[in-house]
């Protein structure tokens, strides 16, 4: 936990009222006992059992031993067992905790097994099993609270060094040869400390407490000692003489313990989930040409202008990840969004389908997304115009199903929301829809959950999720990086298809500018948060820019030189926070010149061609189109003499015709609700 | 540097119905000094064979050997070093990168021995020494990606294992990581088993490459010979497959048949006979004929055949002529 995290628990008023209190009790602990000690032993036999007076704010007990003082000066012990249990507690609980880290499988598996055991014994009965163990008395109360809490946190332990040792950081250890201890030491228990700290702080509150407990029951502390839970046990006999005795070491119970244990609460908070602190973005910034309406570009499905995507920064003020971008995509038409993670290309895509994160700031002097301007109006809204006509294809389709709701229900979903169909029909259609893009058995799959659905069979069903209405924008976010080759070619021939055969518009965003090079028609180039050049697929060996034509060379394809190395981009891309004056590529670009200082704009270079540099490259790069051998055009050399074996009907199953439901009466939407 | 050599490797995890053989009887060698590229779809079992010879799984069967003696103790398999894939994973965020690297030196050293160790480490992976006190987060995909190699390196070892180093960075910094392992493979004369389910990246960087399918070596061969006259149907299927510049995906290839299962079967419930028979564009869903491919397991024999091909027609094809 870093100071920063420890700061802001404290900044939370909850978390600084807990610490400002934790602090007056440790003050007191040590001070009250030497101040007054002696005083609160004091008997005074002329003020027996008395109320409060001047001389004794809370009255005397039995003895006429002050009250108030007798309870300021219980603090130290009060606290300090409840400390000393809790490092018992701690120290037993860490110990077993990572036990079956440091042992082999099968006795690793046997503490875990015990320790769950003890678990589901009660806490309390256990306390009072080691309080007769122990025998009657502070110390054994002391060591049955602190091993009563002791499996608990053995589990917490459990829990938590179980997840690190999975990381791959601890393998590369073992692999290293580092020991089991040192393991432990090293790798294991740092990395879970703070689940700890807040844990051992919302313990000792709760030791606090069970001290207290056993002590008015008298089961704790054995006179002549005294801690709170005894004065509150003496105080309670004499409740009605004198409220005060028991008031006050309860009040001090109550208001040590939730110390402690709000303490621990916001330090979690702070640990776990960061609250996210929304800002009121710039006035400067508010979209006033946001609401523009423009009919120019009817057959456009997407055209955005100037869009700016904006975080508060940490240290105040915003950063922009995509930070002015134009983009228009017509109806129909394939666009591909290549750029080094970071440069922004998911943001933009997540602006323009409105699906950006809460914190963000979006803006444009122009967006519009099938044919509705989004930025100004409510979410509900937004979601009503944008929801059948925009699909999303993510990289992660595991991320985007819910895990507990069965896929053709889910799928189903979308079209009884959107368009009010009744249950069955939706049914039956996502059933279809799963055929369509070709899931075996779509029937027996519509009934399966997303979990049983391998990588490739998940991101078809995404796909089928965009076809439950009639999209005219399908975003496709890396749909196929975590997918292999054969499958990746079938998931992008079946976005091909579709947009064939729907017409839509699909823009592929993917990092791989070869894919998006046999899927697109046209590709835009993103760098640092803006587009630095668009020009048609078939020109990419004519690229212009530095960046893109660095981009290109840096791919190995199978014709690659293996003796040369291959080309790569000195540096890293800036930082959103720490953009550079005029070219933000200018760092890492062997032609640039003080011409850079100034941030070129996006310009024609050639027809259909812009890009945004001032010394736009004109030499033909050497991207061995169509002369890979060994590459995918080789196929009639690789199937050898037999011959590539021919599909028997060319194209044919790809994908099943998607139906247009207006036209097609055997349409299962007809059936279901209006069309 | 030595040779590593697997025997029949086997691992299977769980047991009854989950039961699944993620390794199955894989022989394959690593010849000393030279790199060997291990490609296949993700589940085929390439993460676990890695896994399996630096001792992070247990093996069900088989031997792996270093020049020819068995791995058997963890100071033995010591001599092997794992790279994992993500770089963003694989260190320790806890700990400066100089001490990540330290960690995996081997013996005692006084500390000016182990920093001086550290730096030359540092500078062999092309990083400034003087970034051994800077924490993991400070750095970028490709840079901790070289630490990590600096941290196998730094334990001596006589094989680098490296699986998928690359796929979790970007294209640009893909080049640079690819550069510097060819570097140090030619620097150091590493032995080395580079895994990837990327065909361009395994072939820039090996000598012999191994196609690998449901958890079985279906193919093996000087990179050249496998990639320009590959043997078996899955290889080919996956050269299809690789995209291309200028390459439209309208081409068919003969994988698109639609009467051939689009993807792989699940692990646990491998079809009988050949276990690509479900895709096999010249097996029995397009040539009812060859009966043969459902009913007889083409592993037996496979090594008579050429590239060691795990395919019952790997011999019918006639030589590929010159280009
Ligand atoms: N610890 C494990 N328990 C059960 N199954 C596993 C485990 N690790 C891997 N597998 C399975 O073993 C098979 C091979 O996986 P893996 O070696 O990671 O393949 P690759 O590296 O080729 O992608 C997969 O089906 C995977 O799900
Ligand atoms: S403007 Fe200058 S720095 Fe930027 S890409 Fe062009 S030549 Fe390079
Ligand atoms: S054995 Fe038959 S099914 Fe298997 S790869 Fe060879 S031809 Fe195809
Ligand atoms: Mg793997």
């Amino acid at each position: 936990m870093g100071r920063d995290q420890w700061r802001a628990a404290l900044r939370n008023p909850v978390g600084a009222v807990a610490a400002g209190l934790l602090v007056v009790l440790a003050i007191l602990a040590v001070v009250a006992p030497i101040l007054w000690g002696d005083a609160a032993e004091e008997t005074d036999p002329a003020a027996l059992s008395q109320g409060s007076t001047s001389e004794h704010p809370l009255g005397t007990d039995a003895l006429g031993r002050d009250i108030m003082l007798r309870v300021l000066v219980a603090t130290r012990y009060s606290l300090g067992l409840a400390l000393l249990a809790t490092a018992i507690c701690v120290v037993a609980g860490v110990l077993l905790g990572v036990l079956p880290a440091v042992l082999g499988r099968r006795a690793g598996r046997l503490v875990t097994a015990a320790v769950n055991l003890a678990v589901a014994f009660p806490g309390l009965l256990l306390a009072l099993f080691f309080a007769v163990i122990f025998g009657v008395g502070a110390r054994g109360a002391v060591l049955a609270i602190g091993l009563a809490g002791a499996p608990s946190f053995a589990r917490l332990v459990q829990t938590n060094v179980a997840a690190v040792a999975g990381r791959d950081y601890v393998a590369a250890a073992r692999v290293a040869g580092v020991g089991r201890f040192r393991l432990v030491a090293r790798h294991l228990l740092p990395n879970i400390g703070e689940p700890l700290v807040v844990n051992a702080t919302v313990m000792a509150g709760t030791a606090l407490l069970a001290f207290a407990g056993l002590s008015f029951l008298g089961l704790g502390v054995q006179p002549p000692a005294y801690d709170w839970g005894r004065l509150l046990g003496e105080g309670l006999d004499r409740i009605y003489i004198n409220p005060a005795a028991a008031l006050a070491p309860g009040v001090a119970v109550v208001v040590a313990g939730l110390a402690f244990t709000l303490l621990g609460e916001s330090i979690a908070q702070v640990v776990g989930v960061r609250a996210v602190r929304r800002r009121r973005p710039p006035a400067a910034d508010e979209p006033a040409a946001a609401l523009a309406r423009a009919a120019a570009e009817p057959d456009a499905v997407l055209v955005a202008d100037d869009l700016r995507v904006g975080f508060p920064a940490p240290g105040g003020g915003w950063t922009h990840p995509v930070d002015g971008v134009g983009l228009t995509v017509r109806r129909g038409e394939t666009v591909g969004i290549v750029g080094e993670s970071g440069s922004g290309k998911s943001l933009t895509a997540l602006a323009v389908a409105q699906l950006a994160p809460d914190s963000a700031h979006v803006t444009a002097q122009r967006l519009e997304v099938a044919g509705v301007a989004p930025l100004g109006r409510a979410d509900a809204e937004v979601r009503e115009l944008l929801g059948t006509k925009v699909a999303m294809v993510f990289q992660d389709p595991m991320t985007s199903f819910n895990p507990s709701m069965r896929v053709g229900r889910q799928l189903a979903e979308v079209t009884r929301v959107h368009e009010r169909q009744g249950r069955r029909a939706a049914l039956a259609r996502a059933v279809d829809r799963l055929r369509t893009v070709r899931v075996p058995a779509p029937e027996r799959r519509a009934h399966q959950y997303p979990h049983e659905f391998s990588g490739g069979m998940r991101q078809r069903a995404m796909i089928a999720m965009g076809l439950m209405s009639t999209p005219e924008l399908i975003i496709a976010d890396e749909p196929t990086t975590a997918l292999d080759v054969t499958v990746q070619r079938q998931v992008l021939r079946l976005l091909e298809d579709v947009q064939a055969e729907t017409g839509a518009a699909v823009v592929l965003i993917s990092h791989d500018i070869a894919v998006v090079g046999q899927l697109c028609e046209r590709v835009v180039v993103m760098y640092a948060g803006r587009v630095v050049e668009e020009l048609p697929v078939g020109r990419l060996g004519a690229a212009a820019h530095p960046y893109t034509r660095a981009l290109l060379a840096s791919v190995p394809d199978l014709a690659t030189d293996r003796d040369r190395p291959l080309a790569t981009i000195p540096g890293r891309p800036p930082d959103p926070a720490d953009r550079p004056e005029g070219c933000a590529f200018a760092p890492r670009c062997e032609f640039a010149d003080d011409a850079c200082r100034v941030r070129p704009g996006l310009a024609a270079v050639a027809p259909d061609q812009r890009a945004a540099c001032w010394h736009p490259r004109t030499q033909p790069l050497d991207l061995a189109l169509d002369a890979v051998p060994g590459g995918s055009c080789d196929t009639d050399r690789r199937w050898g003499a037999e011959g590539p074996p021919e599909p028997s009907v060319q194209g044919v199953g790809r994908l099943e015709r998607v139906r247009d439901p207006l036209h097609d009466p055997t349409s299962d939407r007809g059936a279901g609700g209006q069309a | 540097m030595r040779e590593l050599s697997f025997e029949g490797t086997t691992v299977r995890f769980g047991t009854g119905r989950s039961a699944l053989t993620a390794v199955d009887g894989v022989d394959l060698t690593v010849p000393a000094g030279s790199v060997v590229g291990l490609v296949g779809e993700s589940g085929s079992g390439k993460s676990t064979l890695a896994k399996a010879a630096v001792g992070l799984v247990p093996t069900t069967g088989g031997e792996i050997r270093l020049d020819g003696a068995p791995l058997r103790t963890s100071r033995d398999r010591r001599k092997l070093q794992l790279v994992f894939q993500d770089p963003h994973a694989s260190l320790d965020p806890r700990m400066t990168i100089g001490e990540s690297i330290a960690e995996a030196l081997p013996g005692r050293r006084r500390r000016a021995a182990r920093t001086a160790e550290v730096a030359r480490l540092l500078e062999l992976v092309g990083l400034d020494p003087a970034r051994a006190r800077s924490l993991p987060s400070g750095l970028s995909g490709g840079q901790r990606q070289r630490v990590a190699l600096a941290r196998a390196l730094a334990a001596e070892p006589e094989v680098v294992l490296a699986d998928e180093i690359t796929s979790a960075l970007d294209v640009s910094v893909q080049g640079s990581v690819l550069n510097l392992v060819r570097d140090l493979q030619r620097q150091l004369g590493l032995t080395m088993l580079f895994i990837s389910h990327n065909l361009s990246v395994v072939r820039y960087v090996s000598d012999v490459i191994a196609v690998m399918y449901l958890g079985r070596i279906v193919e093996a061969g000087p990179a050249d010979a496998v990639l320009s006259a590959p043997r078996h149907p899955y290889t080919r299927t996956l050269l299809d497959a690789a995209p291309a510049f200028g390459v439209a995906l309208d081409d068919p290839v003969p994988a698109d048949d639609p009467r051939l299962d689009a993807e792989a079967p699940s692990p646990h419930d491998p079809p009988p006979g050949c276990r690509f028979h479900r895709r096999c564009p010249i097996g029995p869903l397009t040539r009812p004929e060859r009966t043969i491919c459902a009913e007889t397991d083409p592993q037996p024999g496979a090594a008579d055949r050429p590239h060691r091909a795990a395919c019952h027609f790997a011999t019918d094809l006639m030589e590929v002529p010159a280009p």
